[in-house]
Parts: C-alpha cells; structure tokens; sequence
C-alpha cells in the first residue's frame, strides 16, 4: 500500500465502500462487566496478614491519597516490627499509578481488576476506602497490578561489607570489619524508606530515621546529633549493637535490613572527636545545680545516667572498681569486636560534659555504701553482672576450670596467664565464642595452630550466639558442637585436669518448660583440654550492699527490686542496667536515661519541697 | 559539512571572551553568556550557523542568588545540533531584551515566562496575559509563590467519615497519619 | 475566561463582527478558544485564549519527588502520553547517568509508536468530524480504543499508562503480548484501505482540505513548526532520525513528506506515519525477543533519590512534533525545574491565529485539527 500523492485528486465513489459494512455484524459490548487486563490497575487490596503498617505507601503516593488509620485489634508489636495501622485510600485523590504497590516493602498491598465506582452525591464517603483482602464492593475480583521482581522500588540488597580474610585475623586482635566508606554509607542510607520502626524497636528509642536521612544526606555531624539525642554509647553500639531496629526493618520483610548498626558506626568515625564533643555538649545546662549524685560502676548504665545527669547541671562523681572505665564494653567483649580507642572515645565525650570517674574504688570496701549515702543526694548502682557462673559439675573447682568473664577481663587487662594448647568451652551463646575466640587468637599466636573445642547444650537449629559469630568462629578454627551437656571435669591421678566429658542431650526443658537437661547417658565423649572455660551467664556481686542494707533492700529471687525507672526499695537509691535489666548494651543506655529522668524529678520535688 | 559546521562553530565560539562554550556531546552544546552579549550570539548562530529553529526559551528562578536564568534552546536543521545559551539576569526589576526579531517564536515563550515568572521582555510583541487571564496574584512559577499554601487557603478538602471509620473509632482506633502530615 | 466574565460583543452595523470560538465548541480540540474578527464569514483575525486546562504541571512537578511526576506527566497530552513519560524519562537518566537496558529501550519504542498509532487515528478522525463526517471519526476512535486494550495489558492503564520511570519501564511484558500486538498490526493495516476510500482519498475531503491553512516551508521554519505539520511543507525533518534517542537509530523507517503545507499535506503525512509506525512495530516485534534481560536498570530508593545537580534539554518527536523537556536539578530529591515545550504550544497559538487569517470561519476548526493542536500541552 503506497501512500497517497497530493495530487491525488480523489474518488468521489470510494466512500460508497463502506456501505459494505451494512452487511457486518454489528458489535455488541456485553452488559456484563468486561474483564480487564491481568495487569489492571483497579482499587487497592491489602492482605492485612502481611501489612506491617509501616506508611511506605502513604510516603510514595504522589497525590497524598493514603492516609494512616489504627485499628485496634491488630498486632501492634514494635519489637517484630509491626504496627496496628493499616492504609486508606481516598479515591477523590488517587490516580492509580501503582506506586505505592510498587514501593510496598512487604508486598502487601495490590489493585485488582476492578473498573467502576461511583456513587450519588450524598455517598461522597464512599470515595473513601480501606482496602482489605476482600474487595470494595463486597466482590472479590482478581488481583490485577501486584509486585513482580522486576517492579520492585524497594532495594532488597545490602551494601558489602569488607572485612579482614580469615587468614589475617586469626592470630591478632586488629578489628576485623572494615566499616562503610562515605559512598557506601549513602548507598546503604539512600535504602531507608523512613518507616520508622527502628526507633519503635530500639530500647533507648535512637532516631535511627532521622540519622540516616541525614548520612544520605551527607551530613554526617547531624546524624551525631540525632545519635546523641539518646545514645551517648554510639561509637560502642554503631559496632557491637545487638541491633533489635535491623530485626525490625521493614526493608527486613522481604531483603535485608538496612545497616543501621554499620551506618551508625560510619556517621561516628566520620566526624572528628573534638566535634562528636562539641554536638555531645548541646544543649547542657549553664547552671550548676549544687546536686551531687554517686553512680557505683562505670559500664553503659551508669556512665549513661551520668551523661545524662552532668548535662544537667549535676555534680556527677562515678566510682570503677577496676583500672579502667566502661565495664564489660571494656572488659567483656574482645578487642577484635569493639577497638579501645572507640571506646574511650564515647567515654571522653561523657566526661567532657563534666562527669567524673574515679577508677580503682571498690565501693563496699574502699567506701561503704552508707558513706555514699551521707555524702550524696542519690546514688545509683549500676554494677553489672561480674561473676561467671558455675556448672558445679564434678571437678569443676579445679584450678584450671575457669570463668569465662574473668578471663576476658584479664585478656583486657593484660595480665598474662598460661595459654593452654587446647582448651574446652562451656557454653553456646554469645560470651562463649568471645572468650572461644579470644582464646583461639592466642593460641594461634603463640603455638601457631588453634585447638578450641566449644560445647554448647542447644542444638544449631536453636541456637543462643548469632550464626555470624558462629560462622566466624569456625573459620578460625574454632569447634563448635551442639546438643552436649558437660558431665565431668576430667582430672587424672597428677591431678592435673585432662578435658571434659559430655553427654548427648536429649532434651533441655521438661514438660513444664523448665530448664531440666536430659542426657543419653550412652553418648559420651571426652574432650581433652588443659583447660576447661565455663561460659553459662554471670550474676552479679552483691557483696558491697553490706548486711544491714541488703536487709533493707526488697530482692526478687535473688536479684535486686528495681522498677522500670530503676527505683528501689530504699528511696536515695537506684539501680540501672544488667544488674537489675539487661541484657545488652542498648538496654543499659536506654536503663541509663530512665534512671536519670527519675532522679532528675526526684532531685526537683525533693527542692520544691524544700523551698 | 555538518562536522565542519560543528568545528567551526567551535571555533568561533571560543574566539568570543565573555562566554563559556561547553560541548557536551556531538548534538548539544552550552554556552553561557553574558545578558548584552546573547542577542549578539543568537543573531550570529541563526545568521552565520543556520541555528533557525528557536525550540524553546526556559526560565529558571534562582530566588537564592536573585537571579533568573534564561535559556535560549536552538537547533540547527544543518548540523542536527542544538546550542542552549545562557543567561542570567537581575531578578530585580526582570526585565530584558526581546528576540522576537530574531525567532518568532519567541513570542510565545516571552508571553509565558512573563506570566509565569514576571520577567519583562522589552520589544515582545505581546506582553498580555494568556493563560492566567483571571490571575491576580504573583507570578507563580516564582520560587516565593508557594501554590500548596495558596490551595490550601482558597479551598476546602473534603472532610470524608464513612461507616467503618466510626465504627473503628467507637473500638478506640482511628485515622493516625494524614497524607499532609509527611509531605 | 469564566463564562460569567465575557462581556457582551457589541455589533457595529456592518458586516464586521466578532465571535467567541470555544471554549467549548465541536470544532475545538479540548478546552481552548479563539476571539475570532469576522467580516461576513472572511477571518480578519484571531486571537487565542488559552488557560481552560492549565493545571500547573510545572510548578507541581517542583513540589514532588523525582519519581512521583511519573504519573503526572502523561497528563499534559492526552492524545498521547506516552513521549511525555519516556522524555521526562530520559532527562533524568541522563542526569543521573543511567544507562538503561537495551530492552527497556525497545519497550519504549513500541509504546512510542503505538501512542503515535492511536494520536493519529484521533487526529484525522477528528478532523473529518470538522467537516462533517463522522463515520471516519467512530472508526479512528473505535479503532485507538484496540490499541488502548494493549496498553491495558502491556501497562495495566488504557490512557495514561505512567508505565516508564527513570532506568526503563516498570514491568516486561505479558505473555504472548507480541503475539497480540502483532494481530492489532495486521487488522489497522487491514484498515488502511477503508481508512483511504472513506476518507483519505474521498474527493469531498481532498477539495475541501487542499490549499486550507497553508504554509510555506519557510513560514514554517519561520515560526517553529515542527513534526508532521513541517513535513508537510516538504522538509524531511523527524527528531527520532536526527537526534535519535532510545533504539530508533536501529529502526528503518521513512520520514515521510507531503508539499503542499495545507491541511490536506498534513492529513497525508500522518496518514503516511500510520504506516511507518506500522512498520517499527514490526521491526520490534520480530527484533525484542532476542533482547533478553532486565526492563530497568537498578534505581535508588524513589524515596531517597538525589538528582545530581544539572540540567538537560531532552527532546522526543510525538505525533504532534517537537516535545522537549528542560530539566534542571540542584541536586535536590525533588526537581528544581521543568519546563515542557509541548509542540502544539507554537501551532495552536501563533500559527494558528496567522493562518486563520483569511480563511473562512467555517475552516478554522478544520485548520486547527489539520494542525493536530493539543490545548493541554499549551496549558500545561
Ligand atoms: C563477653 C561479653 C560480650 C558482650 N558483648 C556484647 C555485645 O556485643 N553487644 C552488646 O550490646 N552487649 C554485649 N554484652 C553485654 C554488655 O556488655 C552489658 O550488657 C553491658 O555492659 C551492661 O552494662 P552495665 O553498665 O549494666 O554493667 P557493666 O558493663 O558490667 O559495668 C558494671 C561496672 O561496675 C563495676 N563494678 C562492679 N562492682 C563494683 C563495685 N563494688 N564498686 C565499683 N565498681 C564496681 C564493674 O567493674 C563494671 O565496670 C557483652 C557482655 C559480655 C560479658
Ligand atoms: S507499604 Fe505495604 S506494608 Fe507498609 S503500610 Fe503500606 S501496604 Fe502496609
Ligand atoms: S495508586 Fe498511586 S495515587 Fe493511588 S494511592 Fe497508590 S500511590 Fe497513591
């Protein structure tokens, strides 16, 4: 067919043609609903079993169409990272792009292939919908744009994160992550949709979104700022965090979480020390409140509640047992995990905004708690769990069985004590492989090959440390074995200890759920060790209380009473973070922070009452 | 030709002092200009460089620097190449030379970014209002011109409340998050 | 201007008067008007009253995210809507510098030329409801409506398909699309013919359009025509081959012209273009099935996207012309700047007010829907 010239003069006929169609069967549309295409974008659908509730929708939507309502009812867990809050949509509004289907973290929301609504003018509120799972007009019609790999908006992949080779690390304590460069870090911040579950999630309520906005940003010094709002321990936790916002992410639904953790660490090492202590004394009262407030233990609770204190005006005196502050950020987790450098970091900012650390005072005998009482208008006692517990297994009093914490603690302190050449574990959670690890190192080290045996009574499938310390563990050089429980220190006629022997476990709860290991006491093994390390969990010593106050005091099995706000029993004293909480680093800052509130309004009655 | 055409533009463009010539590929090159000068290039690129074709005149409102941008789109059906001049004149008074001698249609896009922007263009044939006949207020491509604002002043949202809101409100939940709460 | 605020024309005793043509009138493309002066039914002249459909696009697109104007802009144009999500497109991928999937780049073709299909069956449709004749009207509409069943299915929208984002398009196509594609292709060219007879080479239209509305080459270059309204004065000028975007330097395909610069040359163009696009989209059926991989190329978070800061002039050719897109960023997750010159934007007011000029009243309806004229895009 050519086309047509311009001098084409025409027929005057050709339209005649068409009379041909008179003879054609007419085309006849159905009364029926036609059926759209598969990929229709109709209304909104919601399986409200998936929707988390986190708003990603409601951000994306280009005609503010999505508003939030809370509908009781639902789950609202902000630990799972999920809230009672699901999208409705105003048809008034919405355009039916898709975007907020395209964005859906959880792939929860869709449109189906539904074409009409419309109403009478007083049904205006019918433009006004909650999509659900089951269709808008009491009709379910199949779904029609829903999320398909290649639609995805929500970047599932992490950005990598280098780190020292197995072979490099294995006989030294340099720290093994390398953390995010500048362009990494916007990367990885750039995967934020700023859902916000992270700061419902985080025990001390960090304004995770708001650092990470501004680390996409570029603006590292604000993301310290933002951090500093709630965690004077950033450089601490941007490394060792247990990271409860990354189990909460809702980018975690379908990919990995953001790196919080890691971009917290890149905003802290971006920015110099003198400036992190410039943006840390913000806001820092100008007044000297003429309150004096002792704090026994210098680990995050305490140092937290001391930061908190001091910046308002407080004359703030914390009291260290040991040489050195920062508890067992310092003296628990190894060097490799948590550099000391960074440490003291966090802890220079904390005195710089005028809190005083008085190290190598044991408080019960070096000053006595009633001593403090006299002298102080509070006191808080923030001492944490020292001791490590016993199995009380046969031979374990022998002198080469010995604690998990007090040997991480001497690793720290380096006081030198006879590496064994092989060395058996108890214990699967996560102190287990520090010390596990720690040990290794040395070994590696000093004889050049590692002989680590870790037995744990949990199964892999169930396990306590986190399957990266576990993975990392092993390429040290580290066994691990499951499902043994420790029968008997070993110690033969010399008495010298020869290993441990365990047992199969058949089962670690009884009927009732309480902790009562069962063994096939056919499956025995010996693993031999020079040492035998007992790595079951620690309790704290109480001794310092003395007798008349430990009276005093009210104690819940064996532990001290303390409230949320850490008040107990006896009114000038509080207690913050493992001794009374626990379990991590974050639980004691945010411990740290209540603790000081309360005091603070304790303090303010006590003057006006005064007055 | 046309490659010889592109050279010798090239050329001569960087013989020329207050200017900044920049090749960003082979069919599209930038130069920015002094506000006295532009007339004189535009007239050099139709007269001398066959760049007949005026595509489009942008404005761009730099309100932090008090500045308009104005940019002169051209494109030459000869070396199938497109120059964009420009330029940047004071946002205060905004006022500046027609080109409508040089490129009809300039007429059009003079209009507009006068409506639009409030520039001033000396010499347009047309000045009048076109599109915003019934307007009174400011030109509101104006960076200061904030139409979100001015919506919401002039005119009313629909307030919905439809069954199952109030029935979830009588079980103690209820709208949390507006849209215009994250904007 | 609202209803309320026209003024009555007062008629002088003469033969001179004027009329108000449009808003809304038959013969009016959208919502658009002229102030027409009239002696008898001879047009002294016209003037052009814009603004019915203006709804800010420009400054809206300031006040959202790069990726929220997706679905913003194809509203500009509503014949065809397509170049304007592929041109906003590519402004930002070249300010990005993203390199998009060669895939993605042939997806983008064929819903290029399938809007160009569909806008031009409107426009001569249209154009044949000016003078009179409706039946080539109810099939050109009839017959985009198939065309608008494929972008349901290729995009999951009938008109504004918002189905490109910056890095390609958002999804690949269903299964068997090409397949169904290919049927709509053989069934409009099966049509060309009756097309042709009823109205193309109906010598009530050949007389009726020749010699109306026309243009000289040099008027045209004169006064910034572009697209098929330039082809048809005789210049081979066509954005997609010489300054080729996309996949389109691989195509074949013919820049069709016509001499006349009337409203009978430019009909024939775009009656020659149904063609040509019949043509690409053959090419791109037989060629997308070799093109394996991925529709888009991996973007940011949509909610955290930063535009590096520049600025880009990024030009398609629509059914209508020249489109182009100015965009400027400072760096900014949301655009500094949008300037959109809608090709109609010089023949719906300029050209049109001259070349009504001398007409008679009765043409100008046919002169503005010969021109293709698309009010929204002037508004925008
Ligand atoms: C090996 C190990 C690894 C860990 N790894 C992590 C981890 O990766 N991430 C994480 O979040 N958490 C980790 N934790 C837990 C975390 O270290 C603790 O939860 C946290 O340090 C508790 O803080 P705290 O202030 O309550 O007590 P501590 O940090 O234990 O501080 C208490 C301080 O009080 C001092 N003290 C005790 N008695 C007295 C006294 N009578 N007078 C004066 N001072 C006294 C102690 O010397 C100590 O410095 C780990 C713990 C251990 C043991
Ligand atoms: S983005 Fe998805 S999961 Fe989040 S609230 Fe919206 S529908 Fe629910
Ligand atoms: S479809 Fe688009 S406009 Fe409608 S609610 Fe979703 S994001 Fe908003």
């Amino acid at each position: 067919m050519s086309d047509i010239s311009y001098k084409d003069k025409g027929s005057i006929l050709g339209p005649f043609k068409s009379l041909s169609f008179f003879s054609r069967k007419p085309v006849t549309e159905p009364f029926e609903p036609r059926i759209a295409a598969d990929n229709y974008r109709g209304f909104h659908v919601n399986d409200w079993d998936v929707c988390i509730g986190c708003s990603t929708c409601q951000k994306v939507c280009d005609n503010a169409a999505i508003t939030m309502i809370k509908i009781p009812g639902l789950p609202d867990d902000p630990v799972m990272g999920i809230r009672n809050e699901r999208p409705a949509i105003d048809y008034g509004r919405c355009c039916w792009c898709g975007l907020c289907v395209d964005i859906c973290p959880t792939s929860s929301i869709s449109l189906t292939q539904e074409y009409v609504h419309t109403c009478r003018e007083n049904e205006l509120d019918s433009y006004f919908i909650l999509p659900d799972p089951n269709g808008m007009h009491n009709k379910l019609f199949p779904k029609g744009w829903s999320k398909t790999g290649d639609a995805d908006l929500v970047d599932l992949e992490r950005q990598p994160m280098a780190e020292m080779e197995p072979q490099s690390r294995s006989d030294n304590f340099d720290e093994i992550v390398d953390g995010f460069t500048k362009q990494q870090a916007i990367i990885e911040a750039s995967r934020c949709v700023q859902c916000g579950m992270c700061h419902d999630s985080c025990p001390t309520n960090m304004h995770a979104p708001e650092y990470i906005r501004a680390i996409w940003e570029g603006d590292a010094e604000e993301a310290v700022r933002q951090m500093y709002r709630t965690n004077p321990f950033s450089h601490v936790c941007g490394r060792v965090c247990t990271h409860r916002c990354e189990t909460a992410c809702s980018i975690g639904r379908r990919g990995d979480p953001v790196a919080i953790r890691w971009l917290k660490r890149y905003a802290m090492d971006a920015v110099s020390d003198e400036r992190v202590r410039e943006i840390a004394a913000e806001g820092k009262a100008d007044f000297v409140s003429g309150k004096k407030i002792a704090i026994i233990g210098s680990g995050p609770a305490g140092l937290t509640t001391a930061f908190d204190l001091a910046k308002n005006g407080h004359a703030v005196t914390v009291y260290e047992a040991l040489h050195k502050p920062g508890g067992m950020t310092r003296y628990g987790i190894p060097e490799y995990r948590l550099p000391y450098d960074r440490l003291d970091a966090d802890i220079d900012v904390i005195k710089s905004v005028g809190v005083r650390i008085e190290c190598n005072v044991r408080i019960g005998s070096d000053i006595t708690m009633e001593q403090l009482r006299q002298d102080f208008d509070a006191v808080v006692v923030a001492i944490g769990l020292q001791q490590g517990r016993s199995t009380r297994i046969p031979g374990s009093d022998h002198e080469q069985v010995r604690a998990s914490v007090d040997l991480l603690r001497m690793i720290t302190a380096g006081e030198s004590f006879d590496v064994p050449e092989s060395v058996v574990v108890i214990g699967g959670g996560n102190v287990a492989m520090d010390i596990a690890r720690s040990l290794a190192r040395m070994q590696k080290s000093q004889y050049g090959k590692v002989a680590v045996t870790v037995s744990a009574l949990e199964d892999f499938d169930h396990f306590l440390a986190d399957p990266e310390e576990v993975k990392e563990a092993r390429e040290e050089g580290v066994v691990i074995l499951d499902s043994r429980g420790p029968k008997e220190c070993v110690i033969d006629k010399n008495g010298k200890l020869e290993g441990l022997t365990t047992l199969g476990v058949i089962s670690i709860f009884d009927d009732d759920g309480r902790f009562a290991p069962s063994y096939d006491e056919v499956d025995e093994q010996l693993h031999h060790g020079g040492m035998v390390i007992e790595s079951i969990g620690q309790m704290s010593d109480i001794s310092l209380f003395g007798e008349e106050l430990t009276e005093e005091l009210e104690w819940n099995r064996g532990r001290l009473q303390a409230d949320e706000d850490g008040v107990t029993s006896v009114s000038w004293l509080w207690s913050a973070g493992d001794m009374v909480h626990g379990p991590d680093v974050v639980h004691a800052v945010a411990d740290g922070h209540r603790v000081a509130a309360s005091i603070e309004t304790y303090l303010n009655e006590g003057s006006s009452n005064n007055e | 030709m046309s490659k010889e055409l592109n050279l010798w533009l090239d050329d001569l463009l960087k013989d020329i002092k207050i200017i900044q010539f920049k090749r960003k590929n082979s069919r599209r090159v930038r130069i920015d200009i002094a506000p006295e000068a532009l007339p004189a290039l535009l007239e050099l690129l139709q007269g001398r460089a066959s760049y007949v074709h005026l595509s489009a005149i942008s404005c761009v409102d730099w309100i932090e620097e008090n500045e308009f941008e104005l940019v002169y789109h051209v494109w030459s059906y000869e070396t199938n190449s497109l120059v964009s001049a420009h330029t940047r004149i004071s946002r205060e008074p905004g006022v500046y030379l027609s080109v409508y001698d040089l490129y009809t249609p300039a007429a059009f896009f003079e209009r507009d970014i006068h409506e639009m922007f409030g520039v001033y263009f000396e010499g347009s044939p047309d000045m009048e209002k076109f599109i915003l006949t019934e307007w009174n207020g400011p030109p509101p491509m104006r960076k200061d011109f904030d139409s979100e604002a001015f919506v919401n002043q002039t005119f009313n949202w629909e307030e919905y409340h439809p069954q199952w809101l109030k029935d979830i409100e009588a079980e103690g939940g209820g709208i949390t998050t507006r849209p215009e709460d994250v904007r | 201007m609202r209803p309320e605020n026209y003024e009555a024309i007062k008629q002088p005793p003469s033969n001179e008067f004027e009329l108000n043509f449009g808003p809304n009138h038959p013969g009016i493309e959208g919502n658009y008007a002229f102030r027409v002066k009239l002696n008898g039914d001879e047009v002294l002249s016209a003037r052009a009253d814009a603004g019915y459909l203006h709804r800010g696009f420009e400054k809206l697109m300031e006040g959202r995210l790069w990726i929220q104007n997706i679905a913003l802009v194809p509203r500009i144009c509503v014949p065809d809507p397509v170049p304007m999500e592929v041109c906003y497109s590519l402004a930002i991928e070249e300010l990005c510098g993203l390199e998009i999937p060669e895939r993605a780049q042939w997806l983008r073709v064929m819903q290029l030329e399938m809007s160009r299909l569909a806008a031009h069956l409107f426009a001569f449709g249209g154009h044949a409801a000016t003078t009179g004749m409706y039946t080539p009207m109810f099939w050109g509409v009839a017959d985009r409506d198939l065309i608008l069943d494929r972008f349901e299915e290729l995009t999951g929208g009938r008109v504004y398909s918002i189905y490109n984002i910056p890095g390609g398009v958002r999804r690949d196509m269903p299964d068997g699309f090409l397949d169904r594609l290919g049927a709509l292709l053989d069934y409009l060219d099966s049509r060309l013919p009756d097309y042709d007879s009823l109205f193309f080479r109906n010598q009530v239209f050949i007389r009726r359009a020749r010699d109306v509305g026309a243009m000289t080459q040099e008027q045209a270059l004169k006064w910034g025509v572009t697209g098929p309204n330039l082809r048809a004065t005789g210049l081979a000028f066509d954005v997609r081959r010489d300054d080729p975007y996309l996949a389109y330097e691989k195509i074949d395909f013919d820049v069709v012209t016509q001499p006349g610069g009337d409203a009978l040359s430019r009909n024939l163009v775009r009656r020659a273009e149904l063609k040509q696009s019949i043509r690409i989209l053959r090419q791109v059926i037989k060629h997308l099935p070799s093109v394996k991989g991925a529709v888009r190329c991996p973007i940011p978070n949509p909610l955290a996207w930063n535009v590096p800061a520049g600025e880009t002039y990024t030009r398609v050719e629509s059914s209508k012309g020249e489109l182009a897109y100015y965009v400027v960023s400072n760096g900014g997750d949301k655009p500094y700047r949008v300037h959109v010159r809608g090709p109609s934007s010089m023949h719906a007011v300029q050209v049109l007010e001259k070349l009504a000029v001398g007409s008679r009243l009765e043409d100008i309806a046919q002169i503005m829907f010969s021109l293709d004229a698309c009010p929204p895009e002037v508004d925008r």
